[in-house]
């Protein structure tokens, strides 16, 4: 039986994909995803020697994304409104230089959101990724944990397989994952 | 006297044949490509503020290699962009991240429209955010800080102060960024390997 979290789920998943190092933009609903990660890496208070912290989601692009220039292979775990301030590098650095890159975003502005304006981008994150061309996976309640870990770790070798970034968009409402 | 761009990135192209060198967008990618257009070069043709942060990764990247710093080579209106990278790098603490910042106090690529670096000193920012420092307004040094900083351990930043003003006649770099993608991973992989 599993008895995995939801979010140690999706942290396997993503050392799973080959990811060498994590960097992060906090928000509550992935802090136990970071906890996963670090505590898996061997490090403590949201810090390890692989996953570390970021103050912005286009400065993870640009540090994440350059690791494939040097034959390795990076993820960013951040939430989807901060799809409004990375869009320019995921186009122009990530897209354009066909860099892969594995994004991990969970989602807020649907079931469960209290905050009155932020799915005013929430909500149109799915359609502005995809009007991009950038490939978006959605996980919710209905996946088990073995299905957030399989195909968040399947995301990574697809951006490995094609030289491009992808997105999975995770919504931890109504699993065990905490949400803001 | 203090040095144009094109003259501080002639110097500049002596001191890094063998250093992966990521340079910022539109003039000073140009003006660089125009001196010496090598396979050690990364230009940014409009990854607007994120030389830092792509220095950053590639010098996580180089831990444990014997790459002595991966360089960026910066302006003060794109490093204004993503200021960011100084208290990142302060943070982080890359061991071979190496930032050339090139200050005219000016967009250079956008009309010549003053940039905060007329009172804002970067340099000191880089400083109180933990990274080595030092200051260069001419050849000789430009040449002993640069021999300094790349030397030095930890995330370290050179600031230049140069002339306003673009070189004449430099063509644009009309290449598709894949193909640099191409050429300066082959390079960058196989200079790790070299160990």
């Amino acid at each position: 039986m599993n008895t995995q979290t939801y979010a140690q789920a999706a942290a396997a998943g993503i050392w799973s994909s080959g990811a060498e190092h994590v960097g992060y933009i906090p928000s509550v609903t992935v802090a136990p995803v970071i906890h996963a990660l670090v505590e898996t890496d061997g490090g403590r208070d949201g810090v390890s020697e692989h996953v570390t912290p970021l103050s912005r989601e286009e400065e993870a692009i640009g540090v994440l994304g350059a690791l494939p220039l040097a034959g390795s292979f990076g993820a960013v775990v951040m939430q989807d409104n901060g799809f409004g301030n990375n869009l320019t590098a995921l186009t122009t650095f990530s897209l354009s230089y066909h860099l892969p890159l594995l994004i991990v975003a969970n989602t807020r502005g649907s079931l469960g959101e209290y905050n009155s304006m932020i799915h005013s981008i929430s909500q149109h994150v799915p359609t502005i990724l995809t009007t991009l061309g950038i490939p978006t996976l959605e996980l919710d309640r209905r996946s088990s944990t073995d299905d957030w870990h399989d195909v968040i770790a399947e995301a990574g070798n697809h951006a490995k397989m094609t030289y491009r970034p992808v997105v999975v968009l995770a919504s931890f409402w109504n699993t065990d994952g905490k949400v803001a | 006297m203090t040095m144009r761009r094109i003259e501080a990135l002639t110097h500049l192209v002596e001191l890094t044949e063998h250093d992966p060198l990521v340079v910022t967008c539109a003039a000073t990618s140009r003006e660089l490509a125009s001196v010496a257009d090598r396979d050690n070069h990364l230009y940014l043709l409009d990854s607007m503020g994120l030389v830092g942060s792509v220095a950053t990764g590639l010098a996580i990247a180089a831990k444990g290699s014997d790459v002595r710093k991966v360089i960026g080579i910066e302006g003060d209106g794109s490093l204004l962009m993503n200021p960011n990278v100084l208290p990142t790098g302060g943070y982080l603490a890359p061991e071979k991240l190496f930032i050339v910042l090139l200050d005219n106090k000016v967009y250079g690529s956008t009309a010549g429209l003053p940039t905060y670096a007329d009172r804002v000193d970067l340099g000191a920012v880089a400083a109180a955010s933990g990274w080595t420092t030092g200051t260069a307004d001419d050849e000789a040094s430009l040449r002993e800080e640069f021999a300094r900083l790349v030397a030095a351990p930890g995330p370290t930043l050179l600031h230049v102060r140069i002339e306003a003003g673009n070189a004449a006649d430099i063509a644009k770099l009309l290449v598709d960024p894949v193909s640099i993608t191409l050429r300066f991973t082959a390079w960058m992989t196989a200079r790790l390997a070299k160990q």
